[in-house]
């Protein structure tokens, strides 16, 4: 679903790359934590999925799109099989809770009936169903990010992208999130989190990838956060 | 479409989240389409007075006192020689004689009650070859060639005589030009930079737009059509101004007793169906190019 293959990257500003011959295979429906301190490239890999960011050396391939050579035309093709999730959830706070869902598949050309359709839907998987009309103001940390995961998941992407999604959240608030993730999964679609939280890597036992200073560090299928360091 | 009603709405939005710079760049456009539309005007009414003097003008050959003299018909050999030379002339397009009696009463018509006309007697008007050509501009040839010839007095070319009037009204169409494009530079500069703190404006939608996978249709065009809309918008103020300016002005200048026969009045017709459609057109083009522009020089795709 996702591959990696030898992919550098290196920003002009920077005399280190931020991925350095960096190789992973991703099947589809797995769970993948992507782990290591700040600035060991997790965000630049993610970037790269995304196409936000082209690779200096090596292929990105996700499903059957070479991502690095995708023209620039067909990116957002890309883009609407590809859900993103951020730490600082990234709602549109003149829009409501419904809104914010509807707005993904406004954008992207949906019909009036399919927006009618899918929005209750995917604010029904969230737990989202009594706060349509809610403005994201009104919402607590981890409402918004649900309400993120639901418009994320409305084009019903292929893979979800998580960067840091519990960094703002307190633990029990981020268990829940955890747990949503977890039934998005098993429910099909792949997803791959970026994060620093020990405590979540350790209890959900998936596979972990560990980045430091822009290498791969480790690949463990049912992986630990690790040792401290 | 589905689409369609979503990039209106942002358009509509966006221009009115910046209430106070889109009138300033609507006005700037309106003045800058103004003059342009002033100026297609003068060129307008240049060209009808062109038409109107050049399809009356001509070279008049002057005949000499002894040639004048008694001779209703051109029947002299020296009028005949000198007919008969104009007209084998390739330049020459009708040559038409006009006996000094026939120039005098013509004169009496003209200065009908004026006291002009207690001064003038037949012998003091000459006969004349009145030669209409076939380009009007050649006319330097025929006085060269004819005015030492024996029998002729001088030749006067009319259309000499006229272009001082010309002169004015391009200097009028220059100068409308030139403001225009100065205007214009300006309207563009508003233009574009309207667009980068509308685009800046929406940097949050426009990236989750973006990351969503909306395309270039739902993250750009917004501008694009904002853009547009100015210009049209200003295309019809531009109009406005110029039906009030020939009302108002135009007619009344042009109404005046000296005047009125020398140049052709501008018609609403001229305002309505000929400059403001061109306006309208030229006002969409420009905007929509520098939107298109300034989007791919400032703004992320």
């Amino acid at each position: 679903m996702l591959r990696l293959e030898n992919v550098s990257k290196i920003y002009p500003t920077s005399a280190r790359p931020a991925l350095d011959d960096v190789s992973v295979d991703v099947e589809a429906g797995e769970f993948v934590f992507l782990i290591g301190p700040s600035g060991s490239g997790k965000s630049t890999l993610l970037r790269l999925l995304l196409r936000e960011e082209t690779p200096t050396r090596g292929s990105v391939y996700v499903a059957n799109w070479n991502v690095a050579r995708l023209p620039n035309r067909k990116v957002p093709k890309l883009r609407q099989r590809m859900g993103c999730v951020f730490q600082d959830f990234r709602l549109l706070p003149t829009r409501s809770v419904a809104d914010n869902v509807a707005f993904a598949l406004e954008v992207t050309g949906k019909s009036e009936h399919t927006i009618r359709t899918v929005v209750p839907e995917m604010l029904e998987l969230v737990n989202l169903t009594g706060k349509a009309d809610r403005m994201p103001a009104e919402l607590s940390g981890g409402e918004a990010q649900r309400v993120a995961i639901a418009r994320a998941l409305a084009n019903r992407p292929l893979v979800l992208l998580a960067d840091e999604p519990t960094g703002n959240l307190d633990p029990e608030t981020s268990d829940d999130i955890m747990l949503l993730l977890d039934r998005i999964n098993r429910a099909g679609t792949t997803v791959v989190m970026a994060t620093h939280d020990r405590q979540i890597v350790d209890a959900m036992r998936r596979r972990v990838v560990e980045l430091h200073l822009g290498r791969l560090a480790r690949d463990d299928a049912r992986g630990v956060y690790g040792a401290r360091r | 479409m589905n689409g369609l009603g979503f990039v209106w709405r942002e358009a509509v939005a966006g221009l009115r989240r910046n209430v106070t710079m889109s009138v300033a760049m609507m006005l700037t456009t309106a003045i800058s389409l103004g003059m342009l539309g002033a100026g297609l005007l003068a060129v307008r009414t240049i060209d009808r007075t062109q038409d109107l003097y050049y399809s009356q003008l001509a070279v008049q050959v002057a005949l000499d006192e002894p040639t004048s003299a008694g001779d209703p018909d051109c029947g002299s050999p020296v009028c005949r020689g000198l007919r008969d030379q104009l007209q084998a002339d390739p330049l020459v397009a009708g040559v038409t004689y006009e006996s000094r009696d026939a120039a005098f009463q013509r004169f009496l018509r003209i200065y009908a009650g004026q006291s002009i006309l207690q001064l003038v007697r037949p012998q003091s008007l000459p006969a004349t070859l009145r030669v209409t050509l076939k380009d009007p501009t050649r006319g330097d040839a025929i006085v060269q060639e004819f005015s030492t010839r024996p029998g002729v007095r001088n030749v006067v070319d009319q259309r000499r005589l006229v272009e001082d009037l010309f002169t004015f009204l391009g200097s009028v169409r220059n100068a409308a030009f030139g403001l225009a494009s100065v205007q214009a530079l300006a309207a563009l500069l508003l233009i574009s930079n309207t667009i980068q703190v509308s685009a800046f404006t929406r940097r949050t939608e426009v990236g989750i737009m973006r990351l969503v996978g909306a395309t270039r249709w739902y993250t750009q065009v917004p501008f694009l059509i904002e853009a547009v809309i100015t210009g049209v918008v200003g295309a019809i103020l531009a109009t406005g101004g110029l039906v009030l300016g020939k009302l108002f002005f135009i007619d009344r200048l042009l109404s005046g007793r000296l005047i009125s026969n020398a140049i052709p009045a501008v018609g609403m017709s001229d305002v309505l169906l000929f400059v403001a459609p061109l306006l309208i057109v030229i006002g969409a083009v420009i905007a929509a190019a520098t939107g298109y522009v300034t989007l791919r020089l400032y703004v992320r795709s």
